[in-house]
């Protein structure tokens, strides 16, 4: 439909987003039975989206709405849930957060089905958007309302080129409009093939409709017809909006808060869970340091805004009262969860000093002791934790950094954060934290087997081996108090089913069952996400979370280590290929979220060491596309992740893989799955993993 | 005012809580709304910026909408409670404090800290307040006789912990009571 531009740009003609929150809010206090169903948010399964979720719900409960809140995994669970959805009548405003940008959302697949007083509200950060979304009129199309960022201020160009290509007809030259129809199914989405096909099937039946019978017509009536150029121009105009591979805009987060800016109603916890958003994103390498330094400096203001002015000297790090629950804005390290950690741990294991130092090589460890040394800490410190650490060395780390790593090549250690206050309940969090610990829950929290590290069990302490098996429900006390509570409540015949429910609902143990598989693996997700929902708001889990990302951590690093001492990575012409077929974590990055993350950290550690290929036909930019494979056993498949980074840090480059993962599928026929909204992730069958790599890395030109 | 199972045979502390939120209490209302009626009576209208007074539970449940900022009661304060304090350590007696002064000030202080002023030290402060006037019910009780007991100035709060305990106390001692009379008579 006609998105809606950010307040700034709006006016008294064109609509924005507080408008769209009135008619939300209007809709619902008007419809006679409103029920829990008419307000859905269907929410993605990443930490943006999930901020997201939260300040919406937080916003709809300060109006009395009622809302339901169903997390969506991928395309296929999409569907699903459409599906479902199409029978719920009462249905009258549906949000999706961080999904369906790309997808055609007003066509008969998508919600073209729906009533017509149904709204869909679409705030997803993944660029490129689907244009009929985008522009697309009519009485399917207004009810598709995309929540944009600005960005599609700039797609004049392609809001006419789409509109000739849609509406008007087509050049009527007999022998080249056979030719011509055969780029513009490929422009479209880059969805499941079915979509594929069936979108080019309907693509070239209209074309031939509009060709045959308004030719009579149109020589009557409309003077001016398309020109083969101008038909190429624009067809040209759309493939490279699509085909540039996609990249980020601003969180769904964000955007929220901009929303909630408009509506004056903006205060701490939803200035948290914006910078919250904005940090995942930046993290992740999803959007370029300036562009993180943009909106860093609105969150900035905010923060002096909202917050009484932060204390200085000995006290800026702690929370001055039991309700101090304050935003202060703090210099963060690169250093994974580098205050939970010992200080030298947090430094071998960041991928950008891995990468600078060579920490996997013994020479490498030294240079990094050798730099902790001169900046003044001794070796006895550095392997205390963090908070153990001397107040002074605590305070002079980050100039002491500052002056000394730039002569190992260490430079931009630090980026402008933000840290949050609990109370006396916990110490203070900072944002990069905080994102570490949902990620981590999102991805690992329930479904597999995770040894979490005690605190204290190191260098001699109580508890030799400490290794704690995770329990997302709170520790071993509410697991064994819910055994026993079930014990109690049924009868004395049941206690094989009590047995049974109460081994499930405990980590996840393998189960031979194929069925209560599936269901556990339907479910796996959906009760990762409400772990991490919980999380958002309360410090606790939060805190505990912590440790299970430091797992999760040291596994990539482990892995990734390994990788690069056996010289694992295959150069396949262009690409860099990585397959993981054994090792003791191979359950764990068979999740696609943490194989992305050794993704990452992998092209981080390697960056300087190898060459930036040229890979895209389209700009001569050099960058470092790398594709990590991983065998997930009980699927029989391989989840692929492909990552397309820029050779410098903090850079970003669009990712085309999404492009060319369908590409080489159509061209090697292998049975893929796209298991998740992001569309550089993929899970294909074992046996086509090695034609597909090769078809993949041969490129489209081959 | 934690009851162990055993005990539960009166109200319990979040039934008072409730009872005690039926009081008016101050607020600045961020929205307006027009005299309504609800079960227990009329309030409003609410005209933003002028103050309203209406019940705890309205209060609470505008606030968590971030719909009004609630004005503390002229007892919720730091210097009130000091002297009181002092007062309550220097005599013996309990001092005067407002009926539901524990149930008000939990409620408050958990939904609308940030409109109190100090409201770490005011928790401290109802805390000490409460030990100290713990200690003295627990001397008054040693006073128990079958017939009456007088405390003065007790809170409702206060009153609900001992009343299971010293009614049954009470009952024993009036059943002890004849059969000591009868042992003189005989004598």
């Amino acid at each position: 439909m006609v998105y809606l531009p950010p307040p700034q740009l709006a006016s008294s003609s064109r609509l924005s987003y507080s408008d769209a929150y009135a008619n939300i809010l209007k809709a619902h206090r008007q419809s006679p039975l409103t029920s829990a169903a008419s307000v859905i948010i269907l929410v993605a399964p990443d930490v943006d989206a999930l901020c997201a979720a939260r300040m919406l719900a937080d916003l709809f409960k300060q109006d009395d709405v009622m809302y339901r809140i169903i997390p969506v995994s991928g395309v296929a669970e999409l569907e699903r849930v459409r599906d479902e959805l199409i029978t719920v009548s009462e249905l009258h405003t549906l949000i999706l957060l961080n999904m369906g940008a790309i997808l055609d959302l007003p066509s008969d697949e998508w919600f073209g089905d729906f009533s017509t007083k149904m709204s869909v509200h679409v705030i997803d950060s993944a660029r490129p958007q689907n244009l009929s979304s985008l522009f697309g009129g009519g009485e399917a199309g207004d009810r598709i309302v995309v929540w944009d960022d600005g960005g599609a201020e700039e797609l004049e160009e392609e809001r006419k080129a789409w509109e000739a290509l849609t509406y008007e007809p087509l050049p009527d030259s007999d022998d080249d409009s056979d030719q011509d129809e055969e780029p513009e199914p490929e422009e479209e989405d880059e969805d499941d093939d079915e979509e594929y096909e069936q979108r080019s099937g309907k693509r070239r039946s209209l074309g031939d409709g509009d060709r045959v019978g308004k030719r009579q017509r149109v020589e009557k009536e409309r003077p001016r017809r398309m020109t083969h150029d101008e038909h190429d121009m624009y067809s040209a105009r759309l493939e490279k909006h699509y085909m540039a591979g996609t990249w980020h805009g601003q969180s769904a987060a964000g955007t929220i808060y901009i929303l909630a800016t408009a509506l004056e109603r903006v205060d701490n916890e939803l200035l948290w869970l914006a910078i919250l958003g904005l940090t995942y994103q930046y993290t992740t390498s999803r959007i370029s340091r300036s562009y993180y330094e943009t909106y860093h400096a609105i969150y900035h203001d905010e923060v002096f805004r909202l917050n009484p002015p932060p204390p200085t000297g000995d006290n800026a790090m702690i929370s001055l009262n039991p309700d101090d629950l304050s935003v202060r804005a703090t210099e963060e390290l690169r250093f994974m969860l580098f205050r939970h950690w010992t200080l030298y741990d947090a430094m071998l294991h960041s991928s950008y000093v891995a990468s600078k130092l060579g920490i996997w090589k013994e020479r490498g460890r030294k240079k990094l002791t050798g730099l902790l040394a001169k900046m003044g800490f001794s070796l006895l410190q550095t392997q205390q934790p963090y908070s153990h650490m001397d107040m002074d060395l605590k305070k002079s780390l980050v100039t002491k950094l500052g002056e000394i790593a730039p002569e190992y090549g260490l430079v931009e250690l630090s980026y402008p954060s933000f840290m949050r206050c609990f109370g006396y309940r916990s110490q203070p969090l900072s944002a990069a934290d905080a994102v570490e610990g949902i990620s981590a829950l999102l991805d690992v929290a329930g479904g597999l087997r995770m040894e979490v590290e005690v605190e204290g069990s190191r260098n001699g302490g109580e508890w030799f081996g400490g290794g704690k098996l995770w329990e997302a429900t709170g520790g071993s006390r509410d697991t064994g108090r819910r055994k026993r509570e079930e014990r109690e409540n049924i009868p004395p015949a049941g206690a094989a089913a009590v047995s049974n429910k109460s081994k499930r609902i405990g980590e996840g143990e393998e189960d031979e069952d194929a069925q209560a598989e599936g269901t556990k693996e339907v479910q796996w997700w959906v009760k990762n996400f409400w772990t991490a929902f919980d999380a958002l708001s309360d410090i606790v889990p939060l805190r505990r979370a912590l440790n299970l990302s430091m797992t999760v951590h040291r596994a990539i690093i482990e892995q990734g280590t390994s990788i690069i001492d056996k010289q694992d990575i295959r150069t396949m012409r262009n690409h860099r290929v990585v397959v993981l077929t054994q090792g003791p974590h191979l359950a764990l990055f068979s999740h696609p979220g943490v194989l992305s993350r050794l993704a990452l950290w992998l092209v981080d550690a390697l960056r300087d060491r190898l060459p930036g290929t040229t890979v895209s036909r389209r700009t001569k930019r050099k960058s470092l596309p790398f594709v990590v494979a991983c065998l997930n056993e009980s699927m029989q498949s391989y989840i692929v992740v492909g990552v397309m980074a820029a050779l410098d840090f903090g850079d970003v480059r669009k990712n085309e893989f999404g492009l060319a993962f369908l590409d080489a599928k159509e061209r090697c026929n292998a049975r893929t799955r796209h298991g998740s909204f992001d569309t550089s992730v993929l899970e294909i069958n074992q046996e086509d993993l090695k034609v597909f790599l090769e078809t993949l890395c041969e490129g489209p030109d081959a | 005012m934690s009851l162990p199972p055993s005990l539960r045979q009166s109200v319990t502390p979040p039934e008072l809580e409730l009872i005690a939120c039926q009081q008016l209490v101050e607020i600045v209302p961020l929205i307006s709304m027009e005299k309504t009626a609800f079960i227990s009576g009329a309030y409003g209208p609410l005209r933003p910026p002028h103050r309203a007074k209406i019940p705890i539970w309205m209060a609470v449940n505008l606030k968590q909408k971030k719909k009004c900022h609630i004005i503390a009661p002229v007892w919720l304060t730091v210097e009130y409670l000091q002297q009181k304090l002092t007062q309550e350590t220097t005599q013996a007696h309990f001092t005067q404090l407002p009926f539901r002064f524990a149930e008000i000030s939990r409620v408050l202080l958990d939904v609308a800290s940030d409109d109190l002023q100090n409201p770490d030290k005011l928790r401290t402060l109802l805390k000490d307040l409460r030990e100290a006037r713990q200690a003295k019910a627990r001397a008054g009780l040693e006073n128990l006789e079958h017939s009456t007991l007088g405390l003065s100035n007790l809170s409702a709060m206060e009153i609900n912990e001992i009343r299971p305990f010293f009614i049954q106390a009470m009952a024993v001692l009036g059943q002890l009571q004849p059969v000591f009379n009868k042992d003189r008579n005989t004598v």
